[in-house]
């Protein structure tokens, strides 16, 4: 360990490191824009280019504390951090025992086969067609609530997930698990004791992507949820859009406190996806 | 026995609970902008009724909401929507009861009552719905830019575009358009075949009396005529551009409704806008008031206590109510009475006085048909023909099972 | 052979009760929703007819329904190549020894967070006035044969994120002593890639064709955000009519019937995708 990461701190790709510098303009002149537009306010606002790209009159925090007020932020955010965590835990342990069953036996079994595809074909449903069946279906069952929002996350992203473990798992030699059934260990003491840490970061990857689709969702928990009272902070944030106007201001502001949680949790969960142990096991 | 006593007690603890629980009534509208409103007219009502509790909600995409609780057979007691197509829908899906026994309908003004009635697909009598509120669209205007240059409001189509020939000459825009939302197309269709086409035309198709090439060949011409008074490449910019250019003085005049000036005056809290009413014809005096139900109640069919529901809508229809809602909201009351309009609504005033107005057409328009979009392309290619034989034909195509069931209910009545 | 049972047994508890689920929550809605495509039910209320296959006739008579296609798959094929050809670069990019690592990581992730309101407002703007301004022509979103293209640049802003960081997540699975061993045998650059790089992440680049093609066929947000399927209705995306029309609009079950069609088409292109890919994993 000590020895790689001197071989790290070695020799930096500098050329490499100042194109993706340069490259950051296409990310920081739309964030730019983002943040100022935030700071301003509605009657600050022009059609001109200079006008739009100039620094705010005063860099007050007005439009965030106002943003947070409208939108009850502490408590949405509270429930969008219960939904997106909740889902994305579930998530992990189901999707990638399915993907483990599937990867294992798709070469022998054609039921394993046809559960494959019969999953991955169901990312091309578009949801709009079951929109009305499902809010039909959730009330009859008695989970229009938050709890019904989570298992329908948990069938949503499965496709993708799937895919996602599935493919992992192709480069996870089967001769790990074989050995420890030598050993006498059942398959599921072996998945969760030598497969499931190998596969971190998968776990990582299928993290940040059904976080990142759960945390910004807006159609889902408003047909599933309304009249619940319960609100999360995308649906608290349609308040900003009406039908003749829009406080862009508010908007922006809200939109880049929603943003930083989501870029906290990304930035962790890469370092986990960088150090994944796979390396060493493999070898 | 047993049983008896047990049915005796149960009616006696339903009753008891009748006195003292009052009725829960609720309220679900769209117009989430007057969230505060309505905020204040539930506290209101819940501090002056014990026999009645009302909640008033007021959710963003509250269409969406109320048609997701529809499937989930969660009624609300009252919706409030607006006077388009999700009224029609709604009302022919009979979700919606017949209010003609609401004694408080004799306080709205009729042309109000017959523009509602007008929205139902099927010529049936019934009134399903309490016009609150209206709106008004034709053209805003920079007050203070017209008073310095001293230009006057125009009366008929001849006024108009000489009008904007004056303004373009003293070189200012006349116009803006921002018609890359589609739908701000309809804003100058609609207020230009108010003034027209009859307020009936979709109904004398449906009916098979006249084509929409007919009826609408000046409509499409006049709003072309006035693209080279506009904003260069309109499609270019959005609704939200063409309020900021308007409020930034970008141009004297702006085709657009009365619900615009929110979004106007956020940008420029000072401006002083008045409205006049699109000059669509070509004879002076003859012009007819683009204006609309914006906000009204319904009660829904499944409600259990329809009186109680109605009592709501009274305390609702009581003038300071509805004026309090007038002057957060710019409103215009479909009630009877003196009311305080806002000050950009000037320039309507003796219109909506005198009841001349009309619905918008496009509220008869299936939104699947998207004529907003068809306007805008033929907009942008100009070929007048290609677009009104393209609206009749596609007319009936998106209308098919309508038409079908007029003529099945015109033949049985 | 008794492990053997096991093992299979262990597999099929696993698969069961999620498949049950599956069934449940994806498979049964859309058999009601393939029911509804023969009426014209309006998404609510009781009143609705059976009207056998003539929305399925209807579809194909459609030209708006027609162009959708054309729009979509041109849109799709276009912006697929474009963001796997960008994020494989950026993945490798991002995964060199490389300084500011997390930094720079963390900053080209934020396009997949921000919000379509946002991404639209930003977006517009810089095709409406600030593009224009440098290059002094009109704006593409006004051009009803270029606006498509904005869509496309505005797509791959967004999604090259998530690719990337699937194809990061790819290179992790590339032990260090394959470089080493390559370095030995002089393969360096563009034949490390091509030889060794590339055929061992062969599975990432499959999932993130499939899911790109998904993206992409599925345009939505972007179009919303930027166009609203103008001008003259020249981007008007399969998904846009679906939703628009289908949900806001009162031709449910015609729309639930443009749903199912879409639906087999993009099951059989990815189908097609993912096992023209899987043969060639193998020969790999």
């Amino acid at each position: 360990m000590a020895n790689q990461e001197i071989k790290a701190t070695e020799r930096f790709n500098w050329p490499v490191t100042i194109l993706l510098l340069l490259g950051l303009f296409t990310v920081l002149f739309p964030l730019y824009m983002t943040v100022i537009i935030a700071f301003k306010q509605p009657s600050e606002m022009t059609n001109s280019v200079i006008g739009l790209l100039s620094f705010p009159k005063e860099w007050s925090l007005d439009n965030f504390r106002e943003a947070m007020r409208v939108t009850d932020f502490w408590r949405s955010l509270f429930n969008s951090f219960l939904i997106t965590g909740i889902t994305m835990v579930i998530s992990i342990i189901v999707h990638s025992l399915m993907g483990y069953a599937v990867a294992r036996n798709m070469g022998t079994s054609k039921f394993y086969r046809f559960s494959y595809f019969y999953i991955v074909s169901g990312m091309f449903v578009p949801f709009a067609i079951l929109m009305m069946p499902l809010v039909k279906q959730t009330a009859q069952l008695h989970i229009d609530n938050m709890f019904g929002v989570i298992i329908l996350y948990v069938v949503f992203y499965m496709p993708m997930n799937v895919l996602l473990y599935a493919g992992y798992l192709k480069n996870i030699p089967i001769a790990l698990e074989e050995a420890a059934h030598v050993d006498g260990a059942s398959t599921w003491t072996t998945y969760w004791k030598i497969i499931f840490p190998l596969m971190w970061p998968m776990h990582a990857t299928v993290a940040v992507l059904t976080a990142l689709g759960t945390w910004n969702d807006v159609m889902t928990p408003l047909v599933i949820m309304s009249g619940s009272g319960m609100t999360t902070l995308p649906l608290a944030q349609l308040t900003f859009q009406t039908q003749f106007g829009t406080n862009y201001n508010l908007a922006f502001a809200s939109y880049l406190l929603a943003l930083l949680p989501m870029l906290i949790f990304y930035i962790v969960a890469q370092k986990q996806i960088i150090n994944g142990v796979i390396n060493g096991a493999v070898k | 026995m047993r049983r008896l006593l047990l049915g005796l007690a149960l009616v006696l603890c339903l009753s008891v609970s009748a006195f003292a629980a009052p009725v829960e009534i609720e309220l679900v509208h769209y117009k989430q902008e007057a969230y505060e409103i309505f905020k204040q007219l539930e506290e209101k009502f819940n501090a002056t009724h014990t026999d009645i509790h009302v909640r008033f909600l007021s959710p963003a995409d509250a269409v969406t909401i109320m048609k997701t609780r529809f499937i989930r057979e969660n009624y609300p007691d009252i919706i409030g929507i607006g006077g388009d197509m999700d009224f029609s829908n709604f009302q022919d899906a009979g979700l919606l009861a017949d209010v003609s026994d609401y004694p408080g309908l004799a306080k709205i003004k009729p042309a109000y009552i017959d523009i509602i009635n007008g929205l139902k697909f099927l010529p049936e009598p019934g009134t399903y719905g309490v016009p609150f509120m209206a709106n008004a669209a034709g053209i805003l205007y920079n007050r203070d830019m017209f008073n310095q240059h001293g230009w006057k409001i125009p009366d008929s189509w001849p006024e108009f575009i000489k009008l904007c020939d004056d303004i373009q000459a003293a070189g200012i825009r006349p116009l803006y358009f921002g018609y890359r939302d589609t739908w701000t197309t309809l804003a100058p269709w609609n207020a230009l075949a108010v003034g027209i086409a009859p307020a009936d035309v979709c109904q004398q198709v449906n009916e098979g009396k006249t084509t929409f090439t007919e009826q609408y060949r000046e409509v499409a011409e006049k709003i072309h005529a006035l693209l080279k008074y506009g904003e260069e490449g309109p499609f270019a910019y959005s609704y939200n551009d063409a309020c900021t250019a308007f409020a930034r003085g970008e141009s004297a005049m702006y085709t657009i409704g009365s619900y615009a000036v929110p979004q106007i005056l956020s940008v420029n809290p000072n401006m002083n806008i008045d409205s006049f009413v699109f000059p669509a014809r070509d004879e002076p005096g003859a012009q007819t008031l683009n204006s609309g139900v914006d906000l009204m109640f319904c009660v829904l069919e499944e409600c259990p206590n329809k009186q109680a529901a109605y009592k709501v809508i009274d305390f609702l229809l009581e003038p300071e109510n509805i004026q309090m809602y007038v002057d957060a909201q710019n409103g215009v009351p479909c009630s009877k009475g003196d009311f305080r309009l806002a000050p950009m609504l000037d320039g309507m005033k003796h219109y909506i006085d005198a009841g001349k107005m009309a619905d918008y057409h496009d509220h008869h328009y299936p939104s699947e048909m998207a004529v907003d979009a068809q306007i805008q392309t033929y907009l942008l290619n100009g070929d007048i023909n290609a677009f009104l034989s393209r609206f009749d034909s596609d007319w009936v195509r998106y209308n098919r099972d309508l038409i079908s069931k007029v003529k099945k209910y015109n033949a049985s009545h | 052979m008794k492990s053997q049972n096991e093992r299979a047994r262990t597999f099929l508890m696993i698969a069961v009760p999620i498949l049950l689920l599956f069934f449940a929550f994806n498979t049964l809605p859309l058999i009601k929703g393939f029911m509804y495509s023969f009426t014209n039910f309006r998404g609510y209320g009781t009143k609705f007819d059976w009207v056998g296959w003539r929305n399925y006739i209807d579809l194909f008579t459609d030209s708006r329904v027609g162009n959708s296609y054309w729009f979509t798959f041109k849109l799709a094929l276009v912006a697929t190549i474009l963001i796997n050809i960008l994020s494989l670069i950026m993945a490798l990019a991002l995964n060199a020894k490389i300084r500011f690592k997390s930094f720079l990581r963390g900053m080209y992730f934020i396009p997949n967070i921000l919000g379509a309101l946002v991404v639209g407002y930003i977006f517009s703007y810089i095709f409406t006035y600030i593009l224009p301004a440098i290059t002094s022509t009109a704006s593409m979103l006004a051009n009803k044969n270029l606006a498509w293209i904005a869509i496309v640049i505005v797509c791959a802003w967004q999604s090259i994120a998530m690719n990337t960081l699937i194809y990061i997540s790819g290179l992790q699975t590339v032990p260090e002593d394959v470089y080493e061993a390559a370095s030995l045998d002089g393969a360096t650059g563009w034949n490390r890639f091509r030889y060794i790089t590339f055929p061992l992440i062969m599975p990432f680049f499959t999932i993130n064709m499939v899911l790109c093609m998904k993206n992409n066929l599925m345009v939505f947000d972007q179009i919303m955000a930027l166009t609203k399927g103008g001008p003259a209705q020249s981007t008007e995306s399969i998904s846009f009519l679906i939703y628009n029309n289908g949900m806001g609009g009162g031709q449910f079950g015609f729309q639930s019937a443009n749903a199912v069609i879409f639906f087999i088409v993009i099951v059989i292109i990815s189908v097609l995708q993912l096992k023209y890919l899987n043969k060639k994993e193998e020969q790999l």
